[in-house]
């Protein structure tokens, strides 16, 4: 038993090492919905777990909280659907890039509860699976965290560039902005003038015409 | 954090012989629509950890005049003190030493009734430090600088959510503001031209023969 549990535990440990357990919890309330947002960029994986906190630890879950649940892209294509569950996963990778929006409905329940959700959302260089990376490649666990360390920087160096180009956008518009803007006083003028004057062209022919000039 | 049976029972067995290494890893920048209260909450493992990051709020509709009084953001430890607060921002960092471990609450409050989006960011980060280092005998001094590092990185990207959230607002803000330069002048020269022609005609009926032009 003793050796069995020693022979366990660096695996255990390396588990726990590997895939901590952490996420982002809110409530929800009967009826309502929330949703939450995350850009993701196109050809990268996202991973979503998402599960109702039991109000009664021993208890199987109430009716009133089980929730629906729906991840969309932001052109309206559906990624994930369920409904009425206590808790479930999804995994996809990112067709376009844009705002994906998990949106969360809590069953209409009279008295009103209030739902605890958990969330956890990976997406990118996080929902990258480790402890499958270590297995297979049976390094150690040194190794394995600065493997994680150069995964971040190249992520990082990546967004640099994504950053840089923003910006580039932006300074083009802005300039194109501005020149826009310095046409569009220049025509006002014009067409200020030109205004008043078929202004008074047409009233000197139309007294004309009328013979008081 | 709430930490499924698993992951519980894991932890109770290994934390007998290893402490938990600092590997935590991030949420996303995330956002979420703040109606009039949205809470999140976060749970730091260790006392002590530096808990760090950023929110913009990125829906600023058109714009917000000098009136709006902003987004408050409050931060409330497990045992209901305060722990970090900022009213009436449209995005800011933070950083803090969490007194002692539990579930944190991180509160966005909005005092106006339009729904603002705000992108959030938090890092929950820990290093070893020489207590974990005598209790387990498996975590070489390596890993504290290893640790170290993984923070240094965290921030920088930290530092890059808050710069992307922030450049977003910005483009929505330029792109606004070219969009209402345009319409605005179009719009102006129609009512010039509008406003020409109704003299235009006012005159002209001012001298019609209905009239009689003596009066004038």
């Amino acid at each position: 038993m003793r050796s069995i549990a020693l022979v366990l535990l660096p695996f255990l440990a390396a588990n726990l090492f590997l895939s901590p357990c952490q996420s982002l919890r809110f409530d929800l309330k009967s009826g309502h919905t929330k949703c939450i947002s995350e850009e993701i960029k196109s050809n990268s994986m996202s991973v979503g777990k998402y599960s109702v906190l039991n109000p009664q630890e021993g208890q199987p879950m109430p009716e009133s909280h089980k929730i629906t649940v729906r991840v969309t892209s932001s052109y309206g294509n559906n990624y994930h659907f369920t409904d009425h569950v206590e808790s479930g996963q999804f995994a996809f990778t990112a067709a376009e890039q844009g705002d994906y929006m998990a949106c969360f409905w809590a069953i209409d329940h009279r008295p009103e509860v209030t739902v605890t959700i958990e969330f956890d959302w990976r997406t990118g260089i996080t929902a990258k699976d480790w402890p499958s990376v270590a297995k297979k490649g049976s390094v150690d666990l040194m190794e394995l965290e600065l493997k994680k360390l150069e995964d971040t920087i190249t992520y990082i160096h990546d967004e640099m560039f994504y950053l840089r180009e923003r910006e580039d956008e932006m300074q083009e518009l802005n300039r194109s902005t501005n020149s826009r803007m310095a046409w569009m006083s220049l025509l006002s003028l014009v067409v200020c003038l030109s205004v008043a004057g078929l202004q008074l062209w047409h009233l000197k022919t139309f007294f004309e015409k009328k013979k008081i000039i | 954090m709430w930490i499924d049976r698993r992951c519980l029972d894991v932890a109770l067995v290994v934390s007998l012989v290893l402490t938990s290494s600092s590997f935590i890893t991030r949420t996303s920048s995330l956002s979420v629509t703040v109606n009039e209260v949205e809470c999140v909450y976060e749970y730091v493992l260790y006392e002590a950890d530096t808990v760090s990051g950023n929110y913009v709020v990125v829906d600023h509709d058109i714009f917000w005049g000098s009136d709006h009084p902003g987004i408050d953001f409050t931060v409330t430890s497990p045992s209901g003190n305060n722990v970090h607060t900022k009213k009436g921002t449209s995005g800011d960092k933070f950083e803090f030493k969490a007194p002692r471990s539990g579930m944190y609450k991180f509160c966005f409050h909005n005092p106006y009734s339009t729904p603002e989006t705000v992108s959030f960011y938090i890092h929950v980060g820990h290093i070893p430090n020489e207590h974990d280092l005598a209790k387990d005998e498996h975590l070489d001094p390596i890993n504290v600088k290893i640790a170290e590092l993984r923070e240094a990185l965290e921030s920088v990207t930290a530092e890059q959510k808050y710069l992307k959230a922030r450049d977003a607002r910005h483009r929505h803000t330029n792109e606004s503001t070219r969009k209402r330069v345009i319409y605005y002048t179009l719009a102006e020269y129609l009512l010039l031209a509008c406003a020409s022609g109704l003299q235009v005609v006012y005159i002209r009926r001012l001298f019609s023969k209905s009239f009689g032009y003596n009066r004038v």
